[in-house]
């Protein structure tokens, strides 16, 4: 569909990533969780991204908003951590044209994650938005 | 045809051998509970800098003039401003509810509850703020409570992120799975107000009415002028002009009805006929209702929903002409921050119109407006991030003696916004209550004292 296209967001990152890589130790914590991540597309998008990390290997699920207000896909996400920074990419199931989302980014000083989500599909370019992402103290 | 229509408090209610003291003594306490979304320009980094919403002094000494209250200052000595606190419960909790900010926020702002998701009939969230007050104290009025509100809320099913749309539409909860609907056609409040569709007449015998532009009070002023020489001057005077001012509001939604049946074009096409297009009369309107409610004690407690999340509208009354939703995004630019500040200050700038009519009115030992408490207050802080921290949140009037007003409170960071609302119950007669949804204690509104239970 098209409309998953259009969606919001479109990732690069850039980010001077300076975190540490690894899981669950003092030095590096773990990236498992969920995030609210806000994208900066004309205004803040909350996105829900769920990871789970293994080593340096780190998988997950983002929720991307499609141009259908209140409605989301779930794109699954496959990639690592290499020099404290990470690097995640999926395919947008569904969408009328391929189109695939990077995740790059880095744990902050004050435990968010930052950087860029590109969105690129044929015709299309692609599309950078930066955002932060806060981990969700889930509840029930 | 029957009607009837309620009275004003005349003295000649009052027993003769009770004192005038008494009739002070009983002055019932109203209380108004108004809801704005989509945050404030004021909640965001620069708008706190700015003081765009809250004053930057606390105390009695704090300067409206950079503020969107700026339009109540005459009413200052009326005035608890409580800023700083949070509304946690509107906020996800899991990574499916990521997102549906706009969806669930408006259930939250007076229940101070975290809504179900859900899009079926199995709605959760709490009751509401005004509902404890109005099962306590509401009973005794022929209507307990009214729901109004200005934009379209009746939407059905789904409203976006598996979030149902009474959950965006309906502030005001009887019980946790009982939201009610809102109002917000003016003649539906006037009819319920004074009884036409309570008194046996069918809806072909007021389409005739209607169709004749005859009006309610033409059933009545017969029976009135019969009651009118029975009491004293003062009563005389204040019920005549009781039932002028329900006439004048009748004329107005008939002048209103008339204009949208013309066949001229609408701004807003979908509206019922009863709903002036124009934002600033459809609110002016609704609280004259609210304002002749209360006066005639029919109820003693109103929700009012004044916006719809994710809407579109735009206020050109306020000087500037982009869409709500739209502004309210302003992306952290000053410029558009500012623009969105037009929006928050031309909202509030209704409520003096409101206040007024209530300090006008007597009642008891002084005025509507000292025996009122008016709670004005949104459930999202910066609507560009879509959080809820820092959100905007005013009370005007003194609720029969519950707040002495003139002050400006701002609260530890991470207070929750049911604190406040907590001690605003309890000051209003619900001493016992221990909790108010994610309330950790109660907050010394008078002095800003935090007095967390944790």
């Amino acid at each position: 569909m098209t409309t998953l296209k259009t969606i919001v967001v479109m990732v690069a990152l850039t980010a001077g990533l300076s975190a540490q890589h690894g899981k669950g130790t003092a030095e590096t914590p773990s990236l498992t969780g969920t995030w609210n991540m806000g994208l900066e597309g004309g205004h803040v998008i909350p996105v829900a991204l769920v990871l789970k990390q293994d080593g340096d290997v780190l998988g997950g699920t983002i929720s991307m908003p499609t141009q259908k207000i209140g409605q989301t896909v779930d794109v699954a996400l496959k990639g690592g951590l290499a020099n404290g920074a990470f690097a995640l990419s999926g395919t947008v199931e569904g969408a009328k044209d391929p189109t695939t989302i990077e995740i790059k980014g880095k744990l902050n000083d004050e435990g968010m994650l930052e950087g860029t989500v590109t969105m690129s599909g044929r015709g299309d370019g692609h599309h950078d938005m930066p955002y932060t992402a806060e981990r969700l103290k889930e509840r029930k | 045809m029957s009607a009837t229509v309620a009275l004003p408090f005349l003295e000649a209610m009052v027993p003769a051998r009770r004192a005038s003291g008494a009739v002070a003594a009983a002055a019932p306490r109203r209380l108004v509970c108004i809801e704005m979304v989509h945050g404030s320009a004021g909640s965001s980094a620069i708008g706190v800098k700015k003081n765009l919403w809250a004053p930057a002094a606390t105390g009695r000494d704090f300067d409206l003039t950079p503020t969107s209250l700026r339009s109540l200052e005459p009413f200052r000595d009326h005035l608890t401003i409580v800023s700083n606190t949070d509304v946690d419960p509107a906020n996800p909790f899991t990574a499916k509810e990521i997102g549906g900010d706009h969806a669930r926020s408006s259930a939250v702002l007076y229940t101070q509850a975290h809504p179900k998701q859900t899009q079926g009939g199995d709605v959760q969230a709490g009751v509401s703020l005004d509902q404890l007050y109005a099962q306590r104290f509401g009973q005794d009025t022929a209507i307990p409570s009214m729901q109004l509100c200005i934009e379209n809320v009746d939407q059905n099913g789904g409203c976006g992120y598996g979030y149902s749309c009474v959950y965006t539409d309906a502030i005001s909860w009887a019980a946790p799975d009982r939201p009610l609907p809102m109002i917000r056609d003016p003649r539906i409040v006037f009819d319920e107000l004074f009884g036409v569709l309570k008194t046996g007449t069918t809806r072909s015998e007021r389409s005739e009415r209607l169709a004749e532009d005859r009006s309610i009070l033409d059933w009545l002023l017969a029976s009135a002028g019969r009651l009118q020489k029975t009491l004293g001057p003062a009563d005389r005077s204040r019920l005549a002009d009781y039932l002028e001012h329900v006439r004048e509001i009748e004329r107005r939604i008939q002048i209103v009805e008339a204009r949208n049946r013309s066949g001229e074009l609408r701004e807003l096409p979908a509206a019922p006929a009863g709903v002036p297009d124009s934002f600033s009369e459809h609110v002016k309107l609704m609280f004259d209702l609210q304002a002749l409610a209360l006066a005639s004690d029919v109820t003693r407690v109103f929700a009012f929903k004044l916006g719809r999340d994710a809407s579109s509208r735009s206020y050109p009354e306020s000087g500037f002409t982009g869409t709500f939703h739209e502004t309210s995004h302003h992306s952290g630019r000053e410029d558009k921050i500012l623009n969105f500040a037009k929006l928050n200050t031309f909202h509030v700038s209704l409520i003096p119109y409101f206040l007024e009519t209530l300090k006008n009115t007597p009642d008891g030992d002084g005025s509507l407006l000292d025996h009122t408490l008016l709670m004005y207050g949104s459930p999202m802080g910066d609507s560009n991030l879509h959080n809820h921290k820092r959100v905007p949140f005013f009370i005007a009037g003194r609720g029969g003696g519950a707040l002495k007003g003139g002050v400006h409170l701002k609260a530890p960071n991470g207070t929750p916004l049911a604190n406040v609302m907590l001690t605003v119950l309890q000051a209003l007669g619900l001493p016992e209550l221990e909790r108010f949804g994610d309330s950790d204690g109660a907050y010394n509104i008078e002095h800003g004292q935090h007095a967390r239970g944790d």
